[in-house]
């Protein structure tokens, strides 16, 4: 049983940052904008909120403060580098997977170049402490496995059903909705395209960014230029598995984080396979769970990917 | 609008130009006569507090121990794919030694060797001899390997330690093996949890592997590569977890002063040294080199703030091993026979 708990205690932390970037992206695909530079995001956003507390120091009451506002700004710098990648792909219309690529090597480039600048070689940080909830934590099984964890955890959460709830609910998300699956309609609605496109790579980017951030500030609490390691690509693939909707996505990243920890407690159990087999488990699962749901793709963005322009009927 | 955005566009693209108009300082001093030119090319950084920082360290050292003898200039995260053409950048530029510090390069330092025989190359780590102008070198990390599992076999209260390994090759297998074989010299009840990452500089899975371990009731703990520094970190999360270091550099850290109770570490000066020596004699490769504690390639040492966890059953039984080894290399011959 204990190990049951540990496993799922160890899935709900593991699985924030692929969360948060993938919900984030959520919102870039279905204004029918796809961000492969949500990698360059993530690292951007890992720098910038390591950089907050680590300048600032740990000490005193204000220390935990230090590290929400390195959240903060991480999730500004996404927000910025989402606006920045809109200039190229909506106002000039580049092909949005080049400039996906682009933006990934420009973040990863500048958070490592700006780092090694200011800061040095890698450097740790206290970070953001956990924050067990009063009662709910005490509630065997439950408590240690949802309750136990670090504030941005909760949050992450929670913003699932907010995110849910913004995209189906409010008319800001159907703006969204119909300009990634059918912007000249919607433009004859009086729906500015290209706004709208703009705010949801704004949310996205700063998705991204705050993803990035919960790896340096509360989960691994250092940084490295290497720190994002792919989990990027993995967040844009989770859209896909999660049928561009968030709770499908949440579970995705559950399933991820899952398999991953699974592997972790599997290599030490002395099985006669190569390491190798199991490392690579998770992205196994990932990749079958796609081809296997990929049949059923009524729900995605149909104008995903394709710069509008007013001016050319298509 | 148009002018505002490609004003914006501009002025993001040129931030990088102006923070770094005065270049990244890596050029050493103008070279004299008599000095060689060596050039050394490192897929991570020289502060990763791991693999790319000790050799950088090591060439430091053969520069001091060699005053005026070194021009020395470093390229950092060059992939397999780039270091071909800073490779040939350093040639062009006159260098005598082109250090590749990792086997990814092997292939780039055997094209490059055929084209250029007057350049002398090394890269590890290797013990295969693939041209009269590559030198290779191999720590035989074994050794190291096998300290610290003595160390961690010893100070487990629970004899459950965990491994965070990045791959199974190379000089990690060989610590890896080493470790195995010191926990059970001195604790043949404990179990060694040893797991891999796949990654050498995947922080954030080592972190999450240590977490796993330290969850499964593991209270000392180990890693390979510069990706430890993730596990170490994770390991200052909880209380009652200790780290053997793999890397002095480690205890530099603030998590390494509080939980990394000793560490080995790579001693290349003694290679470059080497290195520097063998040209002097007109030797430009066909040679690999050991390192052990035998002929220096290793130094130990343990973290004066964890000094009350050190029992005299650890120092006694870490000197007598490091005796061992010290009086003659191979005491450990049979690591590759390890089953993990």
């Amino acid at each position: 049983m204990d190990i049951i708990i540990n496993i799922l205690s160890m899935t709900v932390p593991f699985s924030v940052a692929l969360l948060l970037a993938s919900i984030g992206e959520m919102f870039n695909q279905r204004s029918g904008v796809f961000n492969l530079g949500c990698e360059g995001v993530m690292s951007m956003g890992a720098f910038v909120g390591m950089l907050v507390p680590f300048i600032a120091g740990q000490n005193g009451a204000l220390s935990n403060g230090w590290n929400w506002l390195g959240l903060l700004l991480a999730a500004l710098m996404g927000a910025v580098l989402g606006l920045f990648f809109g200039v190229i792909v909506v106002t000039f219309r580049a092909p949005q997977g080049i400039a996906g690529i682009g933006l990934q090597m420009f973040g990863v480039g500048t958070a490592g170049t700006l780092f090694r600048h200011f800061v040095g070689g890698t450097q740790s940080i206290p970070g953001m402490p956990n924050s067990p909830l009063p009662l709910l934590s005490k509630i065997p099984f439950i408590g240690p496995v949802f309750f136990s964890h670090n504030m941005m955890v909760y949050l992450a959460f929670l913003f699932v059903p907010v995110a849910w709830y913004i995209l189906f609910k409010t008319s800001w998300g159907l703006r969204v909705r119909a300009v990634g699956t059918h912007p000249r309609a919607a433009d004859s609605m009086g729906i500015n395209v290209n706004r709208t496109r703009y705010e949801a790579l704004a949310l996205g980017g700063a998705m991204a960014g705050l993803a990035g951030a919960y790896l340096s500030v509360c989960q691994v609490k250092m940084f490295s230029d290497e720190l994002i390691a792919g989990r990027g690509f993995i967040a844009v693939a989770l859209v896909y598995f999660g049928h561009w909707h968030p709770v499908k996505i949440m579970l995705g990243a559950l399933l991820f984080s899952f398999t991953q920890t699974i592997q972790y407690n599997v290599q030490g159990l002395g099985i006669d396979l190569p390491y190798e087999f199991f490392v690579m488990l998770p992205y196994v699962v990932v990749v079958v769970v796609l081809a296997f749901t990929s049949r059923n793709q009524t729900t995605s963005p149909t104008s995903l990917g394709k710069p509008f322009n007013r001016e050319i009927r298509t | 609008m148009k002018k505002l955005v490609f004003a914006l566009v501009l002025f993001i693209a040129l931030i990088p130009a102006a923070l770094f108009a005065n270049g990244a300082g890596e050029t050493a001093d103008q070279t004299d006569d008599g000095q060689y030119k060596v050039a050394l090319i490192i897929e991570n950084t020289i502060d990763d507090r791991g693999w790319c920082q000790s050799m950088h360290e090591g060439i430091l050292g053969a520069m001091e121990q060699l005053p005026g003898k070194i021009h020395y200039e470093y390229s950092e995260r060059m992939t397999t794919v780039d270091s071909e053409s800073i490779a040939r950048q350093y040639i062009a530029d006159g260098f005598d030694l082109i250090i590749a510090h990792g086997s990814q390069y092997r292939n780039m330092v055997s094209d490059l060797a055929a084209e250029f025989p007057d350049v002398s190359f090394a890269f590890g780590t290797s013990s295969d001899i693939i041209a009269d102008n590559v030198f290779t070198y191999m720590p035989e990390s074994e050794e190291t390997g096998y300290l610290s599992g003595i160390i961690a076999g010893l100070l487990t209260k629970n004899d459950n330690i965990g491994f965070v390994g990045p791959v199974d090759s190379g000089d990690a297998a060989r610590y890896t093996r080493g470790f195995m074989l010191g926990v059970e010299a001195v604790n043949p009840d404990a179990n060694v949890n040893v797991a891999f990452t796949g990654s050498f500089s995947d922080y954030v899975r080592s972190g999450e592997l240590a977490t796993t371990q330290i969850l499964a009731g593991a209270d000392v703990l180990t890693g390979a590569s510069q990706q430890a520094i993730g596990a170490l970190r994770a390991c200052a999360e909880y209380d009652n977890v200790l780290w053997v270091g793999q890397d002095l550099a480690q205890l530099d850290t603030p998590e390494g002063q509080a939980k990394c109770v000793a560490a080995s570490a790579y001693n290349y000066t003694a290679v470059v040294v080497g290195l520097i020596e063998s040209l002097d004699q007109g030797i430009t490769g066909g040679t690999c080199i050991p390192m052990n504690f035998n002929n220096g390639g290793f130094i130990f040492d343990y973290n004066p703030a964890l000094s009350s966890v050190v029992t005299d059953d650890i120092r006694a039984a870490v000197d007598e091993a490091i005796a061992s080894f010290t009086a003659s290399s191979g005491v450990l011959a049979d690591w590759a026979d390890v089953q993990i």
